[in-house]
């Protein structure tokens, strides 16, 4: 016969080794998922090297509310969703949470990822959040292929060329003098020698400025204005390219750039990221007109969302929308010229 | 060797107050404790495994490697000795199974196969290379909660297997790595459970603290308290206050660190843990401390062959290395004070490294307690990680505690451990040479060497 005092160490001893776990897994793995009413996803995040996102793959059905809860395990990272969510978690210390609560509308891939430089492999962390239609689940949504990428290929354009002045939509215009600009091309000054030129009718039409480039943009205005200096006509050119980008879009677009580009590109667009030395490549300089003014604003916009084949740049055409890299090709195109201070 | 003539014990030290006496004669007081110790290490292992990977937001952690370790070495050890074995759950459920029993006093023997721990692995070998394969990995092992936790339990299931083969508490004795230099650092201790006349015990047959009576159990460490004279092999399980039928034992007060120059009984695994404890506290100081980021790498296994060095190295430098260099202390002294046995010098020396040892891990602990100990805070109201928010202090923010103190309080620390060490190495030499002459000449070099360790230390925190 046990003592009382006994009986109560060793039902306390079973309480604490069975009906503690118990407790204890049972309440966050059963009941607090009930009690939530919707499905909650556990995301931790590490650093690439240490295994990325975990998981780093989901599916979850189109019209479904789900909380997905994301914590850092080794350094800080920052969380978004894209493209087109508009969800940006911000950044996430080791060891805290942060969580959002979406509902998918439609069946579709989504893309979560780091958005805060974390490791070297940075830009490998991401996951895939696929949408399945509810009375289809098992079909798989596949992506439409972007129109822009397409056209490009159809054209012939090698988008991974370091220059197209010579694609062969102007491959009929003078280039081999084309001008090595001493200075950055200044849109501020441009406006005011753009109202004194003749401007040919192609630069009203947003679709030819994006399908060429600055340089051949100089030249078919030099077709038109044959006695204006060269320099005066880049200004020109870096206002005429310049002054659709609405300031909004711009300051929509400098975050993606921070968060995407800097780290290889430099913050200015010196090509002098902290990242810099350790690509495949030299990441370019956008900042430097030289190189900038012989780039097709498509050819741009296929990069970024394709990636650059064998530089070390990713795709981020899973990241963000046609629009949002749109955005982006301006701000490239603003780091490019001295600005026009005066349209601000 | 010249042992000088130890004051004479008091014939009849004064028992304990009678309520303490009371407290420690309950059988329920030991269990109790065990219990809430428990309760916190399962919790711990859960965390560790079920948790969140990131070890500030883990339990696990923050609560056994900043919390329980700082409370061990800033508090318990150095003020309470062995104290921590006393509610230490590590052996708890082994020694539950032997006994059958809990907190009642079941008859009859031990239920184990009953077989004899072997002989040669009664010394703190074991807890040596135990400890040394420990501080191997404690970069990975402090950090990684899942890792931390799969240690703790296999602690636990070591003291297990161990007691369902062999008597008593053979892992705390001989195998914990804990143990071993809670051991070794609870000489320092200014508290001591000893006999209040060692006459009664020679005169009483019975040694009913050896072999048990219905009141209590023999002693679970393997010793006999009638021959006690230092802090440690005595697990402060309060067994032999419950047993002994003369209320022959008490705990006292008495100085810091009086086991020191206990002549007889300095042995040569001792003397290596002194060595291996100093020598990890240095190497952590210097790999988590230090501005050397590659070798905290290295700790942290990046590449296999990077560990395989940072292990070698810390192996080579705890046995061969910081040993070699107080032999040489040693044999300088010897050579200028005069022949003496150099392996008892050396070991003797050994024993100064107790003191600066234990103040070198104080400044240690202190520099990471006073750091990152508003981690605690948090993990208190969510302790996996999970986004609970038990007493709403979930989302405290990590604040370093006083961060100006603590350059001040490291040195201060250490210096109070050197002058100890000094100290002690003079009142050591002092049994080998009688006259003071002759002492002092002898513990110079190895003066200069914890000095110079000290300072290393110093260089280190100060940055």
């Amino acid at each position: 016969m046990f003592k009382r005092s006994e009986f109560i160490a060793r039902l306390t001893v079973g309480v604490i080794l069975i009906g503690l776990p118990a407790l204890i897994l049972g309440y966050q793995f059963i009941v607090r998922p009930q009690l939530s009413g919707i499905r909650t996803i556990d995301i931790s995040a590490s650093s690439p090297e240490n295994g990325g996102f975990q998981p780093n793959s989901f599916s979850v059905t189109a019209g479904e509310t789900v909380m997905l809860r994301f914590t850092s395990i080794d350094v800080t990272h920052g969380v978004a969703i894209g493209p087109g969510l508009g969800v940006d978690l911000g950044q996430i210390d080791p060891g805290h949470i942060k969580e959002v609560t979406l509902t998918f509308d439609e069946a579709g891939t989504y893309t979560f990822y780091c958005n805060t430089w974390c490791s070297v492999n940075h830009w490998r962390m991401r996951g895939v959040i696929d949408v399945r239609d509810r009375v289809n689940p098992n079909v798989i949504p596949t992506a439409l292929p972007d129109p822009v990428i397409a056209a490009l290929v159809a054209e012939g354009v090698d988008i991974d060329a370091s220059v197209h002045n010579r694609s062969s939509a102007m491959s009929s215009m003078p280039m081999d003098d084309a001008p090595v600009l001493v200075e950055r091309p200044s849109a501020e000054r441009g406006a005011t020698i753009a109202a004194a030129l003749t401007i040919p009718t192609e630069f009203q039409d947003d679709a030819w400025r994006q399908s060429h480039t600055p340089q051949q943009a100089i030249a078919l205005l030099l077709t038109q204005n044959p006695n204006t200096p060269q320099t005066d006509l880049a200004d020109a050119v870096a206002y005429l390219w310049t002054r659709s980008a609405a300031s909004e879009s711009l300051a929509r677009a400098a975050p993606y750039y921070a968060q995407n580009c800097a780290a290889c590109h430099g913050e200015t667009g010196g090509g002098d990221g902290f990242m810099a030395a350790q690509t495949a490549e030299t990441p370019v300089a956008f900042a430097d007109p030289n190189y900038l003014f012989t780039m097709r604003g498509d050819v741009l916009y296929a990069k970024i969302r394709r990636g650059g084949m064998g530089t070390d740049m990713p795709n981020f055409g899973t990241l963000l929308t046609p629009d949002e890299t749109w955005a982006l090709v301006d701000y490239l195109w603003s780091l490019s010229v001295e600005p026009n201070n005066s349209n601000r | 060797m010249i042992t000088l003539p130890r004051p004479a014990p008091p014939s009849a030290r004064p028992a304990m107050p009678a309520a303490l006496k009371t407290l420690l004669k309950a059988r329920w007081f030991q269990p109790a404790l065990q219990l809430i110790t428990l309760f916190g290490f399962t919790l711990a292992i859960l965390a560790g495994f079920f948790g969140t990977p990131a070890g500030s937001r883990n339990f696990g952690i923050v609560f056994v490697w900043i919390v329980w370790w700082a409370l061990l070495i800033i508090v318990l050890v150095p003020f309470f000795g062995r104290v921590w074995c006393t509610v230490c759950p590590l052996p708890a459920p082994g020694e539950w199974l032997q006994r059958r029993g809990i907190i009642r006093r079941t008859p009859g023997k031990l239920h184990t196969l009953g077989k004899r721990f072997p002989k040669r692995f009664k010394n703190m070998w074991l807890q040596n290379f135990g400890f040394l394969g420990i501080a191997s990995f404690s970069a990975i092992i402090l950090t990684r909660p899942h890792i931390s936790a799969g240690v703790l339990l296999a602690f636990v299931l070591a003291a297990l297997g161990l007691s369902l083969v062999y008597e008593k508490r053979v892992f705390c004795r001989y195998v914990c790595p804990v143990g071993g230099f809670i051991g070794l650092y609870a000489m320092m201790a200014p508290l001591e459970l000893r006999v209040r006349d060692c006459k009664t015990c020679l005169e009483h047959g019975a040694k009913d603290c050896v072999v048990g009576n219905d009141q209590g159990y023999g002693c679970p460490w393997m010793v006999y308290p009638g021959n006690l004279k230092r802090n440690t092999y005595c697990g402060l399980c309060f067994e032999c206050i419950k047993t002994c039928p003369k209320d022959n034992i008490t705990i006292r007060l008495r100085p810091f660190g009086s086991d020191l120059f206990v002549a007889q009984e300095r042995r040569l695994d001792e003397a290596y843990k002194a060595f291996i404890m100093l020598g990890c506290a240095l190497v952590y100081s210097t790999v988590l401390l230090g501005r050397w980021g590659w070798l905290k790498n290295w700790a942290n296994m990046d590449t296999l062959p990077h560990w395989l060095l940072y292990a070698a190295g810390l192996w080579l430098f705890n046995l061969v290395l910081l040993p070699g260099l107080f032999w040489g202390a040693a044999w300088i002294g010897r050579k200028l004070a005069g022949e003496m046995k150099i392996r008892d010098l050396f070991v003797a020396f050994a024993y100064t490294l107790v003191p600066l040892g234990l103040a070198a891990w104080i400044a240690f602990s202190l520099g990471f307690v006073f750091v990152n100990g508003s981690y605690a805070l948090s993990v208190l109201s969510d302790p996996f990680g999970w986004g609970w928010n038990l007493f709403g202090t979930a989302d405290a923010a990590w604040t370093p505690f006083a961060p100006q103190l603590l350059s001040f309080l490291q040195v201060g620390v250490l210096s109070v451990g050197l002058m100890f060490a000094v100290n002690t190495a003079y009142r050591s030499a002092r049994q080998f040479y009688a006259d003071h002459r002759g002492a002092f000449t002898a513990m110079l070099p190895v003066a200069g060497l914890l000095t110079l360790i000290t300072g290393v230390f110093m260089v280190l925190y100060l940055g």
